[in-house]
């Protein structure tokens, strides 16, 4: 079971105050939002050192979704070099949106980023067309980030007839407009096909980032951080994330069939009196680290942990994880 | 059009999305070289789409049309993911039919910092994957801003047509066909339309400022004794119809009807106009739309004054193009 410890002060950030003052922002209609309880969760934030001055760090304006106030502000309170700058989201009456973005001439040789969330196809078109908008306004260069990359998570192309929805992203982004500064940038955190890189045409420089660095950090402030083993749950995810988690004992895990049923087994490593952390790109219902949890304790964990980027759970799977009064 | 015969007439594969099944299997009763085709749409449990395009191999050759319809957001994302896929599956050629292009129906570009979501639609559309028979078709009815033809890329070959001949056709039906006048409920519905209803006699309404109200006159034409059909692209909450039909009763009109192509009546609006059983309130003689926004046809079934003209042979014979 999850240990929680607690965290050196110094590390738990306090949510930023800073509002967005010139913004009137109004959203109508149904908002879809993707809610997860952080009582159970700690978030932790590390601040970044600011090595270079602020005349060589570039300034940024900061434009985001309805669904990303709370992480835009959070990055725009981490440097002064980035500004947080707001868009008017209206509807019309028939659904379609109606978006205003203030300050569109003044944007102009500014340097301009877009912090997005397409956690469902519902407001996918909305977000599009700021990105379609928002390079033609004479802007120095753009930058899409987007965290976590969807679709592709749970389909296969296994014969003719299955449609991918990566593809159908990935050709969507790339045909945003290139700006004066060239191809967007597309900021994306453990994605989780790499070979999703080669679905980007040339107008898009995809960059691909990690969020491993925040859970080694973590890893290293607990009491136990010595006896910390990490395990993949399967080959994908040891593939996915074993160069950057080299210095730590590692467990594979794999499916096997056996008869109709496939059963997860430890393919190598030992769990044995370890505390054990799974790692992952993402969670989806949660059934695969609950069955890697049941092996590893089966073999001798003392403690097991996870951690995965994206937490997805769909239909609020996250439940099944909540540490109830029985403490299990 | 002219008739062709059954050897030069293209054998057509028609996909279809969700909401248009019944317009598609009207389409495919239309001719004998139309065949429906189906898609299994399922989503994962994020709610992204778990598509399968039935049959995949056996359309290698074949001419390709898909009949979408995107009345809101939410739908455009899985109709466009079987968009962008079909055309790569080595088909003969790649028609989109999408009778009703939204988008840019209330949007105006007054300055900068406005967001033309027209602009995003034409976009995403113009980057549909060239097939071996070059450009995508994509046909669309009534498009509400002619400019916006001007809005796609050299990857599809934009094919315009109109409702109005199915207009046409019913008003000659009727018992007072030789008392029509078609009234325009402003400029922008006359330069549309007149060209093709210019043997009817016409009135043409305006909105004028009077204080800070909007008020709808009669500019030309004349309704006296008439029975005046007001004929537009499409409506939304119906407030323009209803205020045309005041001026043009007070101008001596005897019966008022209304066309539209596209039924969009967000949030129920055509309840407005539905015939209540004291007859009090039944301004409308007849009011028509095709079946281009699915979800309205489905809303006001059977019910007065509403009359749905079908688009399905206009489709059926935009496939041959």
């Amino acid at each position: 079971m999850a240990a929680n410890s607690p965290l050196p002060s110094s590390l738990i950030n306090s949510s930023s105050s800073s509002s967005c003052l010139k913004c009137n922002q109004i959203r109508f209609g149904e908002s879809q939002k993707l809610s997860v309880r952080c009582d159970t969760f700690h978030s932790v934030q590390i601040k970044r050192s600011m090595a270079s001055s602020a005349s060589k760090s570039k300034r940024v304006w900061l434009f985001y979704c309805p669904e990303m106030q709370s992480l835009a502000q959070r990055v725009a309170a981490q440097s002064d070099s980035i500004d947080l700058r707001c868009i008017i989201w209206k509807k019309f009456e028939d659904g379609f949106p109606n978006i205003f973005i203030p300050g569109a001439q003044a944007i102009r040789g500014q340097h301009v980023a877009f912090l997005a969330s397409f956690s469902s196809p519902g407001v996918i078109f909305e977000q599009q067309s700021v990105l379609f908008a928002l390079p033609k306004l004479f802007v120095s260069s753009f930058t899409l980030v987007l965290p976590f990359f969807p679709t592709g998570t749970s389909e296969r192309m296994e014969e003719e007839g299955d449609v991918a929805t990566a593809y159908t992203l990935a050709r969507n982004l790339s045909s945003i407009p290139i700006s004066r500064g060239g191809p967007t940038s597309l900021v994306t955190f453990d994605i989780h096909a790499l070979q999703e890189r080669f679905y980007f045409g040339d107008t898009i420089l995809p960059c691909f980032e990690s969020g491993i660095p925040l859970l080694k950090n973590r890893l290293q402030h607990l009491p136990d951080s010595h006896n910390i083993s990490i395990a993949f749950p399967d080959d994908g995810a040891w593939k996915r994330f074993h160069k950057q988690l080299q210095h730590f004992p590692t467990i594979v895990c794999a499916k096997v069939r056996e008869g109709s049923q496939r059963i997860v087994r430890i393919k190598e490593g030992e769990p044995e009196g370890r505390h054990v952390v799974i790692v992952d790109d993402l969670v989806q219902s949660g059934g695969t680290l609950i069955e890697c949890q049941r092996v590893l304790a089966a073999h001798g964990a003392a403690k097991i942990s996870a951690y995965v980027t994206h937490g997805i759970f769909p239909n609020s799977s996250w439940r099944r994880f909540k540490h109830d009064d029985g403490g299990i | 059009m002219e008739e062709k015969t059954q050897f030069q007439k293209k054998q057509v594969l028609l996909f279809y999305c969700i909401e248009y099944e019944d317009l598609a299997r009207q389409v495919a009763s239309q001719s004998d070289v139309i065949t429906l085709q189906s898609i299994n749409w399922r989503n994962f449990d994020d709610g992204f789409p778990n598509l399968y395009i039935n049959n995949a191999q056996n359309i290698r050759g074949q001419h390709v049309a898909f009949l979408a319809s995107f009345s809101s957001p939410a739908v455009i994302f899985e109709q466009l993911s079987v968009i962008y896929a079909l055309p790569r599956l080595f088909v003969a050629s790649f028609t989109l039919v999408l009778p009703f292009f939204p988008t840019g129906s209330f949007e105006r570009m007054e300055e900068e910092g406005d967001v033309a979501t027209a602009f995003t639609m034409a976009r995403i559309l113009s980057n549909i994957p060239i097939s071996r028979g070059g450009p995508t078709s994509l046909v669309i009815y009534d498009i509400h801003a002619l400019q916006e033809r001007f809005y796609f890329g050299d990857h599809v070959l934009p094919l315009f047509e109109t409702g109005i001949p199915l207009l046409k056709q019913r008003l000659h039906q009727l018992p007072d066909a030789d008392k029509i006048v078609v009234a325009f409920p402003d400029d922008g519905a006359w330069k549309r339309f007149h060209k093709q209803l210019y043997h009817f006699p016409m009135v043409v309404c305006t909105k004028v400022r009077e204080g800070d109200k909007r008020i709808v006159r009669l500019k030309e034409g004349n309704a006296a004794g008439c029975h005046v059909v007001i004929v537009d692209d499409l409506v939304q909450s119906g407030g323009t119809l209803i205020e045309c039909q005041k001026v043009l009763k007070a101008h001596g009109a005897a019966k008022v009807s209304a066309y539209v192509t596209h039924g969009v009546f967000p949030k129920r609006s055509w309840e407005r106009f539905i015939h209540k059983a004291d007859g009090l309130e039944n301004v409308f003689e007849y009011f028509w739309i095709t079946d281009s926004c699915p979800l309205t046809v489905k809303a006001i079934a059977n019910k007065a004054p509403f009359e749905v003209l079908s688009l399905a042979g206009s489709i059926s014979d935009a496939l041959q193009i």
